[in-house]
């Protein structure tokens, strides 16, 4: 058995591994909250709204944890992400599934006790809570316990990517608690400094939160149901206009003069189609996916992670995940040459790249001229790190005589004398059976089918 | 504070600030509920209207 160490601060619930398994547990502290919220009729409202992992209630000992009121197996979450890998798209649709909770949690007499980011993961196309125990029995007349942390880990980085650069949300790698309101609102724009909603909870909160507030403890708390939930509403206005639209769509544009010949696009699909229904991938990883228009050939056989580095692809491949309803696909944002590291205390709090689950199928289309030219990464270390990620793997190698190529050789000194086919299936070799290879007409780039030695 | 499951610090400065604004988000919560009302009646004039039609 071993402790999920993302779960450690809660004293009255907490997440372990047992036998492949993640469970929760329980203390009898929480036991009437866990009572409230399956009495009251709110889980079973929050599962039949999509907006909770459901669970059920096992039997088990879990040894040395507290667990000495109930252990909830909850319905597994095949890969865990986090807020500095998402979309803008899929950070926000989190904060207002976690706004839609508290709303229906007060009407049935309960209340969010945390608003952590980390507490939302991906399920089915769509970002649900996974903390079951973040529920607590709404107590009378008191503010809400989780509003600066709601402000910190959605309403700061959320506005910084839409009112300042899309890229923002990679501070959230820096700031494990959110993102502080003051060095938000000073990095945010004039005219969305003067946003009425971003203005209160960003700027005078802020201030607010800077203050020493030692007489605070002698002021009797009057939080009215109707200020609660003036909050609430409030905070969802303020999240629902922060949109992208305008900083991907200047993005759009460069694309559009990147985009290959229609042929070699069909060519690619058909080859790497017919090798996916081979092997029939129940899990894969599509690394520099783009917006995931090949991603989604294996996630028509299971769940597929789609990472770009680039965050704008990424939010296109969300926004078409969402358009198609192609449940099984998820894109993230994760830069290849400097993955997602272990964070928070002893490095173990958020999962390095490499310490979740690995897949059994991995894509790299038109990405090895970028790790190889664009990067510098010697073909070897490429081949190894491919050779320990999964059994299988599909890979494009793109010659030199190739255009993209030739661009990015153009204004820099050709160091890359191993950038050769032979050099390519020499250095995967290693690890892998080179299966198949096809050409992709009318280009000369090549796909490989390999599987692990 | 009478949370008995508070275990990450809610900050004083975010209580006090909400204690602040407490009358203004009544406020908003109760002009909001009031426009949904009168939007959701005048929604149902004009669809009956409509249907009549």
């Amino acid at each position: 058995m071993q402790q999920v160490h993302g779960s450690f601060r809660d004293p009255y619930s907490g997440v372990v591994i047992h036998q492949n398994q993640v469970f929760r547990w329980m203390s009898s502290a929480y036991e009437p909250h866990y009572r409230q919220l399956m009495d009251s009729g709110l889980y079973d409202q929050l599962v039949k709204n999509n907006l909770i992992v459901s669970h059920q209630e096992v039997d088990i000992q879990l040894g040395e944890w507290p667990a000495d009121f109930r252990i909830i197996l909850p319905r597994q979450i095949p890969f865990i992400s986090y807020p500095y890998e998402w979309s803008f798209a899929q950070y926000r649709e989190a904060a207002l599934v976690l706004l839609q909770i508290q709303q229906l949690a007060m009407s049935f007499g309960m209340s969010l006790r945390d608003a952590s980011a980390y507490n939302f993961q991906f399920l089915d196309g769509r970002m649900v809570l996974i903390d079951t125990a973040s529920f607590e029995i709404l107590p009378k007349n008191q503010p809400w316990v989780a509003y600066g942390q709601f402000c910190r880990h959605f309403l700061a980085p959320l506005c910084l990517m839409a009112g300042r650069d899309i890229r923002l949300g990679g501070m959230m790698q820096q700031y494990i608690d959110g993102i502080p309101l003051s060095l938000a609102y000073r990095l945010l724009p004039l005219g969305q400094k003067l946003k009425p909603g971003l203005l209160m909870h960003l700027y005078f909160h802020g201030k607010s939160s800077g203050k020493t507030h030692a007489n605070h403890s002698s002021r009797k708390p009057s939080f009215s149901m109707a200020s609660f939930l003036g909050l609430i509403q409030s905070l969802t206005g303020t999240i629902r206009t922060l949109k992208v639209k305008k900083q991907i769509s200047t993005w759009e544009n460069y694309y559009r003069s990147l985009i290959l010949s229609d042929e070699y696009l069909a060519g690619k699909k058909e080859i790497v189609a017919a090798w996916i229904q081979k092997i029939r991938p129940a899990y894969t990883w599509d690394l520099g996916a783009n917006d995931g228009s090949l991603s989604r050939i294996a996630a028509a056989y299971g769940l597929t992670v789609a990472f770009d580095s680039d965050q704008v692809a990424v939010e296109w491949g969300y926004e078409n995940m969402k358009n198609d309803t192609i449940s099984q696909l998820l894109p993230l944002r994760l830069d290849l040459t400097n993955p997602s590291p272990g964070l928070g205390w002893a490095s173990r709090e958020r999962m390095a790249w490499l310490s979740r689950p690995l897949p059994e199928l991995t894509l790299a289309l038109a990405l090895i001229h970028h790790l190889a030219i664009g990067n510098n990464v010697p073909m070897t270390e490429i081949a190894r790190l491919f050779g320990s990620l999964s059994p299988w793997l599909i890979a494009e190698f793109v010659p030199r005589s190739d255009p993209k190529v030739i661009e990015m050789l153009a204004f820099r000194e050709d160091i890359f004398s191993s950038y050769h086919p032979e050099g390519f299936e020499e250095s995967f070799s290693r690890y892998f059976e080179i299966l198949e290879k096809k050409a992709v007409a009318p280009t000369q780039r090549v796909l490989y089918l390999m599987k692990r030695k | 504070m009478t949370h008995i499951l508070l275990y990450i610090d809610p900050g004083s400065g975010s209580f006090i600030f909400q204690l602040l604004i407490a009358g203004g988000l009544a406020v908003g919560f109760y002009f909001k509920k009031i426009r949904d009302t009168l939007m959701g009646w005048f929604r149902s004039v004009f669809s009956s209207h409509s249907r009549q039609d």
